[in-house]
């Protein structure tokens, strides 16, 4: 649940809000993402008026309603400030009109004054309130920075997880969190992941304990927040299992709705996880670049099968 | 019904002891996990988390009388449960479960 307390106490500064009156509504749940000028609505048209919006109040909006009687302005004021009206905003730092002050310490709907225009708040605010209300999970592996490439390495506990990310992190690639990984849905249609507070850069290695990877590797070694690009499932070498030996088919696995590429990567004592997890991620970079490896040796030997050449030509 | 929906168990823990979910308990809790084939979740505060890793559990920070919800799946639900419940209901450190 997002209320007006915590729009307030953490983007206050970026949309320079303070608060006018109606302290007493900072818990007032904010149902909806989205923010209202009034508008048609303070001409006493109502019909469709969405009541669950922020309700935001430009220069536009204090000059209609100078111009009206004090009796029509109480009333019309009445009518858009509802129960379920989360706050209202004022730009340009405008004196709110005795009457919406009063009204919103009656009704407890806290009335804010920014200090950027009508338009700029619009914008700012929706864009704030989309990230907020963005949908969000959280996520058993590592998220590491690879070649650019954000690889979130999944797996059984005690596969190896960790110590994979360790040895990438020492030649030079970026931790991001270790264990639980917050994914959030972004607005341009891709997900990013980042680590819980508490925990941000810490790790747990077996026969060594937490770790902070901050501290011991410096400040270039980790990273607050990055795309997830690629999953690199983590799994125990099983001869049973039949394994990608070509890499024509791509998986993916969907998060929140999005799919991202998903590899299978068997583990087992000899192999150099964080050289094949270096692979992968230069491969994706590849594949992005336009070059895909596999697909390319397929078409130029099928090219070579259907011309009949013979094959050490 | 399959075995994996029979093998679920969803319930919800009182933590008592008196520092809450810190670093000792949730060492034991992992060590209890180490080798079981269930899958175990906790959900403190609407963030589930895997319950076999120790960073993990602390990131939910869970204090005194903080409401757990926990959720084991597997075969060996039923073994994990009541050495499970023994360390998260326990106000002190009991380590005679290990």
């Amino acid at each position: 649940m997002y209320r007006v307390k915590d729009l307030f106490e953490q983007h206050g500064v970026r949309l320079e809000l303070e608060l006018v009156a109606g302290s007493s509504g900072l818990q007032r749940t904010i149902l909806v993402p989205q923010a209202n000028r009034p508008g048609i609505s303070l001409a006493g048209y109502m019909k469709g008026y969405a009541n669950k919006r922020i309700l935001i109040f430009g220069r536009l909006e204090f000059h209609y309603l100078k111009d009206l009687d004090v009796k029509t302005r109480k009333n019309r004021l009445r009518a858009l400030l509802s129960p379920q009206t989360p706050a209202v905003i004022v730009a340009r730092k405008h004196r709110p009109p005795k009457e919406l002050i009063d009204l919103c310490e009656e009704r407890g709907i806290p009335l804010l004054r920014a200090g950027m225009s009508t338009m700029n708040l619009l914008s700012k605010l929706t864009l704030l309130l989309a990230e907020e209300f963005a949908p969000s999970i959280d996520l058993h592996g590592t998220l590491v920075e690879v070649f650019g490439i954000g690889v979130l390495i999944q797996g059984e506990s005690s596969v190896g997880k960790s110590e994979a990310a360790l040895g990438l992190i020492e030649r030079g690639h970026r931790l991001i969190s270790d264990d639980v990984v917050r994914v959030k849905k972004k607005e341009a249609n891709f997900l990013e992941g980042r680590g819980i507070a508490l925990t941000r850069h810490l790790m747990e290695i077996r026969g060594i304990g937490i770790i902070n990877v901050a501290y011991l590797y410096g400040a270039v070694c980790v990273r607050e927040a990055k795309s997830i690009d690629i999953i690199v499932k983590l799994e125990e070498w099983d001869d049973n299992k039949y394994y990608d030996r070509v890499g024509i088919e791509e998986k993916t696995e969907t998060i929140l709705d999005i799919p991202v590429p998903c590899h299978i990567l068997p583990v087992k004592p000899g192999r150099d996880v964080v050289l094949l997890l270096e692979t992968i991620a230069l491969n994706h970079r590849l594949k992005l670049l336009g070059y895909h490896s596999a697909k390319e040796f397929q078409s130029k030997l099928l090219e070579k099968i259907s011309n009949g050449e013979n094959h050490l030509g | 019904m399959d075995s994996a929906t029979k093998n679920r168990i969803e319930l919800e823990v009182k933590i008592k002891n008196p520092m809450g979910l810190h670093t000792r308990p949730a060492t034991n809790i992992v060590r209890i996990l180490q080798h079981a084939k269930c899958c175990v979740q906790f959900t403190y505060k609407k963030t589930t988390i895997n319950a076999k890793s120790i960073l993990s559990i602390l990131t939910l920070a869970v204090p005194k009388n903080g409401k757990l919800t926990v959720v084991i799946e597997g075969e060996d639900a039923e073994v994990v449960l009541p050495k499970l419940m023994r360390v998260l209901e326990s106000p002190l450190e009991d380590i005679s479960v290990l």
